[in-house]
């Protein structure tokens, strides 16, 4: 063998480097998927320091929460002792100076315990937050990200707004809305800058864009917000210092656990309120009430079934607003009216002293005041008038109408001033005049003697209603109940049953329904990192024709080595060698060439991989949108690599080897040019080759008609299938062609060149036909990748209804939400625009969406997104309609009305984009996400519909209805679709367009709004898919490269093995150059026919999009490949016809000297 | 700059050829001064053993190699001093080549083949191609014209052979062993064909052969041994 090796190195060397190639290229495919993976991984490990655990509420709770969970967690071997409390909030960042603004901005309490979180990590000291002396505002330290945003220096001023805490709803009625007491700004001094690694790049939601960071003393910020020792998040960690095990998921319920135990009610926003005896004069109570105001279902629950546990008595409460309580023309403003049952209330009496009657659905008491007031007499009409939140949170007046039943003693429970839950802005105020209300309020309506009332008993409430009927008026989505009293256990005093109660109460919480939970961030962000694409297939998807080409190569390389040796394997079986034995021989010797080309390979595999990694972080950056991917070898995807490209070349020589049984032995002896039967084809294969391209054709044919016929969804793969077919029908009658071609009377006539080029073709049928099945299939995909490239497509798009952008021109995002109606002129001017800026955008309408924070499940995300975004989508929009749908779970007409439908309990319908679900969630139509909702219970999100190449890319989108019944606690709106006025004129549209969208970005500056045309936000997922399609046109275009070399060789060993037959044209008088062009168009023809075949059979495969209204495709481009196609195959063949006719042809004429 | 082609050859003067060939290690000195002169109408048999120059010979002759020195005057004229177009062109007019090995075109039929040196210079026409049709009616193979030389015996392989050497008229038809692959009676049959033709065209017929019943049956025998020629 080793004789053998070394007499035909050129041809070994040859096969071994092909070997090389087809190693390192599938090496390198894997490495560049172990490259992202690890990238991202590292990504996650940097962004999180030693964070394991990550409980982040959107409520505030103690500070101390933290150090009390540290002291549970001493006995828990498993975790870190330390806990860390910090506050967590999305805001605006302004450069004092330049007004240079940056949204999406996360800015961070923290103290010295989070920067420990990093210590040593990676090098970087914690950043000091102290103040500096002379320092005049509180220190800040920014990221670089944040600061190539602002363009701001240490030193300088920066203001940063955020939505100011609030424990009560923003949409109820006591929620405050005004830009003034939703937006908060602090200014403050630049400290430190510091780089785009370590801490200064954490971040919680897997994403490798870098965020935009501002770091604020975790005290500055908790006066900020008024929430003094308040936090809203707590981070912890695992015990070992290799955290980065995926298995710290299974510690986390002990991590809970310990939570629970560390509660107090106070951090579920709960208050357990002791009502001695003394207060009120009557009997003593515990009152369960909120700072939220209204109770949730959950918590009620709990506190029944404690109660009923306790064997105390419970008392439901519902206090709510009147803003007019009024009887014999006399009316009483601004009061409380509570609901309650009367006879289960503790000392509560008339003023006769006598028990409170029951009261029935239209009953009410009033109290000795307001009776008075009233001049009401039992048995008097009382009529009650009161807001309530209406459809896009608009208050509205209803009103009541009541028979007095009787008149309550302010004594007892009736004076108890807390069955008012305290309400910032109004429990605090010396006098009505001075509330701060959230409503209307028409302050001349209060009288002197309502001044009295609120001096003497503040916000006692005036009237009662049954429980019944305050539920059946004033319950909402906030919460069913005020407070639920509870009275003493028999023998108990007060402060035996409140601890008692409290205890038992918060057994009975899970603090999952609050959301207070702890998530495995880092096992979520290395699993996540992941990736949401694969990109070892992608990549191997994309060098697949290089992968093949190389392959082929192997094979066509080792067959011309066993042509070459033809006469040597005829000798051998002449002699008697078994086949087998020589077949075992030559694939012995090509195994051991395919290894060592193998090994060589890896070396290439690795340099391809950082090829390719180079590429990603510059010419294909838009693909990933990170520059910080860099090479990871991982040892299992060199041997895999190895490996299958060994298989993979092994069968091509096993192919070729397999040929030579089917050889005479006299034509082996023969050698030359007999060798070349090895490529004959039977007449066997000749019928299964015409019944294959028949059988193509007319199924291309049908998958046509019924292509045309279909609707788009479905044309779309029957047109590709057909477009398949037909490449596959085409090379098939070619290769018919190929054999019978030449059987014809007629000889060639003039240019004699092209005759005879295009005859010769015919000379070996299998070589000719792998060389146009190599361009055809290329130029199939070069067409039709590039066909579906996207261009940027004209303001007819934008119009259109139901096109990716939905007539929608721009869409914009707050970092705060919005509570008012951005159509009216009264919800603009709430929001602080000026007179020119309702103006300016009038005539435009704006559609809110809620939004639910999540991970975007866009292509521009490289993570695998676990919880995505979520959109609230109104019912306004919903019926407005438009977009295009790629499919639907049941045909209906207006396919948005799938999101109202009723499924089964714990399911909801969702709507998102085709691209996103399919390729980064992997969801198909009716398959379902399972999410947790607000109160940490499962929610499965069924996919009813999925959008072709739409805006929402990024997200999935839900009822409104559905948004605020699963996750009641998110308030405002802050995803919105702008519909500008139609101008006939594209570059006005564009200009008017731009205004509208810079006036909306002015007006809500404080809100952190961020306009984006919708054109653009379509182009930067295109860009993505453009990209790729780039990647895999230029790899493509290698394996074509590669595929040439291999046409090449093919031409150079028939122009050897012809020989003879040239050297006979030339005494016949065919001069070099009639030979050398007759060569050319040999090959050329060849290499036309693949294009040929190729391209219309990629047209054909394209044609709906071909066909798609405003549709670009880039024909010049396209041409201009096709074209290289074949001027690189045609140099690849002048350089073969060159050398093979420098040879001495007349040695193939001879038989002696 | 322009160069007169020489007419169709009456006389074929060869004088004092040598042709060597490089090696490795030495020159091999193939023709030692062989001289001859032939006109129309004669027919020469070449004969000697293996290597001893034969086809070298030939293909002097038929301007497929250049001597090392000595000249070859075809109707007075040096064609080597041609340039290679026009050499080519010579080539085509004057000389016909059958090989041992027919070195047919196997994508052609046997009608296309015969035809074949008409395409070299553009000049096929309906001449051309009565004559190809002529020709092969004359070897017997007018049946056959549709064929392709895979579906040929041998023997009607090289007469396909004799038929494309002669569609151009030549004046000279240079045989290499054109019987050598073929049995006694195929043999036969291909070299009567041969003179048959020859007796009809009147050209010069030069036969490279290992046959001695075959070179006896020709006007003239030339002996080639050891690079040195001798008439016998």
């Amino acid at each position: 063998m080793r004789r053998s090796l070394s007499y035909f190195w050129r041809i070994q060397l040859a096969v071994l480097l092909s070997a090389a190639v087809a190693t390192a290229v599938l090496t390198g495919a894997l490495l560049v998927g172990d490259s992202v993976r690890g990238s991202l991984r590292d990504l996650t490990l940097d962004r999180l320091g030693r964070i394991d655990y990550a409980l982040i509420s959107e409520r505030f709770f103690r500070e101390e929460l933290a150090t009390d969970l540290s002291h549970k967690l001493e006995n828990e071997a498993q975790f870190h002792r330390e806990t860390v409390p910090a506050i967590l909030l999305n805001g605006t960042a302004v450069n004092a100076k330049t007004k240079a603004r940056a949204s999406r901005v996360q800015i961070q309490g923290i103290d010295k315990r989070f920067a420990d979180l990093w210590e040593g990590a990676s090098g970087q000291d914690a950043p000091s937050l102290e103040k500096q002396p002379g320092q005049l505002f509180p220190s800040v330290h920014i990221n670089q990200s944040l600061q190539n945003e602002l363009s701001i220096k240490v030193g300088e001023q920066l203001l940063l707004s955020f939505e100011r805490h609030s424990d009560i709803h923003r949409e109820f009625l006591l929620g405050h809305r005004d830009s003034s007491e939703v937006l908060q700004t602090l200014r403050l001094t630049v400290a430190q800058i510091l780089p785009d690694r370590g801490i200064s790049s954490f971040g919680l939601r897997p994403n490798q864009s870098r965020p935009l960071n501002a770091y604020v003393p975790l005290s500055v910020l908790q006066k900020a917000l008024g929430s003094e020792a308040k936090v809203n998040a707590i981070f912890a960690s695992a015990a070992s210092p290799n955290s980065a095990d995926l298995t710290t998921a299974d510690a986390l319920p002990a991590l809970q656990n310990r939570l629970n135990q560390a509660l107090k009610l106070e951090d579920l926003g709960l208050i357990l309120r002791h009502v001695s005896p003394d207060s009120i004069g009557g009997v003593g109570y515990l009152s369960l009430e909120s700072t939220q105001f209204l109770l949730k279902p959950d918590i009620i629950e709990a506190a029944r079934a404690v109660a009923i546990e306790r064997r105390t008595l419970s008392l439901p409460i519902l206090t709510y607003l009147a803003n007019t309580i009024a009887a014999n023309e006399r009316t009483i403003p601004y009061s409380t009216i509570t609901g309650l049952d009367t006879q289960r209330a503790f000392s509560l009496e008339l003023i006769d002293g006598s028990a409170v009657p029951p009261l029935a659905d239209d009953e009410i008491l009033l109290n000795e005041w307001a009776a008075i007031d009233l001049g009401a007499e039992v048995g008097d009409e009382i009529n009650v008038s009161y807001y309530i939140v209406g459809p896009r949170e608009k208050l509205l007046t209803r009103g009541a109408q009541f028979r007095l039943k009787g008149v309550v003693a302010i004594k007892g429970l009736a004076a108890d001033r807390g069955l008012t839950p305290k309400f910032p802005g109004i429990h605090e105020a010396d006098d009505m005049s001075e509330w701060n209300a959230p409503f209307p309020i028409d302050l001349n309506r209060i009288r002197p003697k309502d001044e009295v009332y609120w001096d003497l008993f503040r916000a006692t409430p005036k009237a009662f209603v049954s429980d019944r009927t305050a539920q059946q008026l004033w319950r909402s989505r906030f919460g069913d109940l005020t407070a639920i009293q509870i009275r003493t256990v028999l023998g108990a005093d007060l402060q035996t049953t409140q601890t008692n109660f409290q205890r038992r109460l918060l057994d009975k919480i899970r603090p999952e329904q609050v959301g207070l939970v702890f998530q495995p961030v880092k096992a979520d962000g290395l699993a996540a990192a992941t990736g949401s694409t694969d990109f070892s297939s992608l990549f191997i998807g994309f060098s697949l024709f290089l992968i093949l080409s190389a392959a082929l190569l192997v094979g066509l390389l080792f067959r011309l080595g066993i042509e070459q040796r033809a006469s040597e394997i005829g000798v051998l079986l002449a002699t008697g060698y078994p086949i087998s034995t020589v077949r075992r021989r030559f694939i012995k010797e090509g195994g051991l060439i395919a290894g060592i080309g193998g090994l060589i390979g890896l070396g290439g595999g690795v340099v391809y991989a950082w090829l390719l990694m180079a590429g990603l972080r510059t010419w294909w950056l838009a693909a990933v949108e990170t520059p910080f991917l860099s090479l990871h070898i991982h040892p299992l995807s060199l041997v895999l690599g190895y490996l299958i490209a060994l298989v993979v070349v092994l069968f091509s020589i096993g192919w070729t080897v397999r040929q030579l049984g089917k050889v005479p032995i006299p034509t082996l002896i023969a050698g030359g040019s007999g060798a070349s039967r090895l490529s004959n084809q039977s007449s066997v294969v000749h019928t299964r080759t015409q019944i294959l391209a028949f059988a193509s054709l007319g199924l291309a044919l049908s998958l046509t008609i019924f292509a045309v016929a279909s609707e788009t969804t479905v044309s779309v793969g029957l047109f590709f299938g057909s477009g398949v077919l037909l490449l596959i029908a085409g090379l098939a009658f070619f290769a018919i062609w190929l054999r019978s071609g030449g059987r014809a009377s007629n000889p060639p006539r003039p240019p004699v060149t092209v005759q005879m080029g295009i005859k010769n073709s015919g000379r070996h049928p299998g070589r000719s036909m792998l060389c146009a099945a190599l361009v055809g299939c290329a130029c199939f995909v070069i067409v039709a990748v590039g066909a579906n490239r996207h261009v940027e497509r004209k303001q007819g798009e934008v119009l259109q209804k139901t096109s990716g952008t939905g007539r929608f021109a721009l869409v914009a995002e707050s970092d705060i939400p919005l509570h008012h109606d951005l159509n009216s002129r009264e919800g603009q001017f709430e929001l602080g625009f000026s007179e020119s800026d309702s103006d300016a955008t009038a005539n435009t309408e704006i559609f809110s969406f809620r939004l639910l924070p999540g991970e975007d499940a866009s292509c521009l995300n490289l993570y695998r997104p676990q919880k995505p975004r979520i959109l609230g989508a109104s019912t306004d929009f919903i019926e407005r309609g438009g977009f295009q749908f790629q499919g639907t779970i049941v045909a209906q007409e207006s396919p948005w009305e799938l999101l109202e439908d009723e499924l089964e309990p714990g399911v909801i319908p969702a709507i998102g984009d085709y691209n996103s679900a399919q390729w980064i969630l992997h969801l198909g139509l009716g398959d379902e996400l399972s999410i947790q909702d607000e109160s940490g219970e499962e929610l499965r999100l069924r996919l009813v519909g999925v959008l072709q190449r739409s805006i929402f890319q990024s997200e999935l989108l839900i009822s409104e209805a559905n948004f605020k019944k699963h996750f009641p606690s998110q308030s405002g709106y802050a995803y919105f679709l702008i519909q500008t006025p139609s101008i006939a004129d594209s570059a006005a549209f564009s200009e008017s367009t731009e205004q509208i969208g810079h006036t909306l970005e002015r007006a809500l500056d404080d809100y952190g709004l961020d306009v984006t045309s919708t054109t653009e936000r379509l182009a930067s997922y295109r860009a993505v898919e453009n990209t790729y399609l780039s990647t895999f046109q230029t790899l493509g275009g290698l394996g074509l490269l590669l595929g040439t070399l291999g046409l090449g060789i093919v031409l150079l060993r028939n122009v050897i093995e012809r020989s003879g037959e040239l050297a006979t044209l030339r005494a016949f008088g065919f001069r070099r150059a009639t030979l050398s062009l007759m060569l050319l168009w040999e090959n050329g023809f060849l290499l036309l026919v693949g294009i040929l075949i190729g391209t219309v059979s990629a047209l054909i495969a394209v044609t709906p999009h071909l066909t798609t209204p405003g549709i670009q495709v880039p024909w010049v481009s396209l041409m201009m490949t096709l074209v290289s196609v074949f001027l690189v195959g045609v140099a690849a063949s002048a350089i073969a016809v060159y050398f093979a006719l420098r040879r001495p042809l007349l040695s193939g004429l001879k038989h002696d000297a | 700059m322009y160069q007169r082609i020489p007419e169709p050859m009456n006389s074929l003067k060869v004088s004092d050829i040598y042709k060597n060939f490089g090696t490795e290690t030495q020159p091999i000195e193939v023709l030692r001064g062989v001289s001859f002169e032939m006109v129309q109408g004669e027919s020469l048999a070449i004969t000697g053993p293996s290597g001893s120059g034969k086809s070298t010979l030939l293909h002097l002759i038929g301007t497929l190699e250049r001597p090392s020195s000595g000249q070859i005057e075809i109707n007075g004229a040096d064609p080597f001093g041609l340039p290679e177009p026009q050499l080519a062109r010579f080539r085509n007019r004057g000389i016909g080549f059958v090989f041992q090995d027919h070195h047919l075109l196997p994508q052609y039929s046997v009608w296309e083949n015969v035809l074949i040196p008409t395409m070299a210079f553009n000049n096929r026409d309906g001449d051309a191609e009565n004559r190809a049709r002529e020709l092969l009616e004359r070897v017997g193979l007018v049946h056959r014209l549709n064929h392709r030389p895979g579906e040929l015996s041998g023997g009607e392989r090289q007469r396909v052979a004799v038929a494309r050497a002669l569609i151009n008229q030549p004046s000279l038809t240079l045989c290499d062993e054109p019987t050598g692959n073929l049995d006694r009676s195929t043999a036969d049959e291909v070299s009567s064909l041969l003179f048959e033709l020859h007796q009809a065209e009147q050209n010069i017929l030069i036969v490279v052969t290992h046959s001695l019943e075959l070179a006896s049956r020709f006007e003239r025998r030339f002996e080639l041994e050891a690079g040195r020629c001798a008439e016998v």
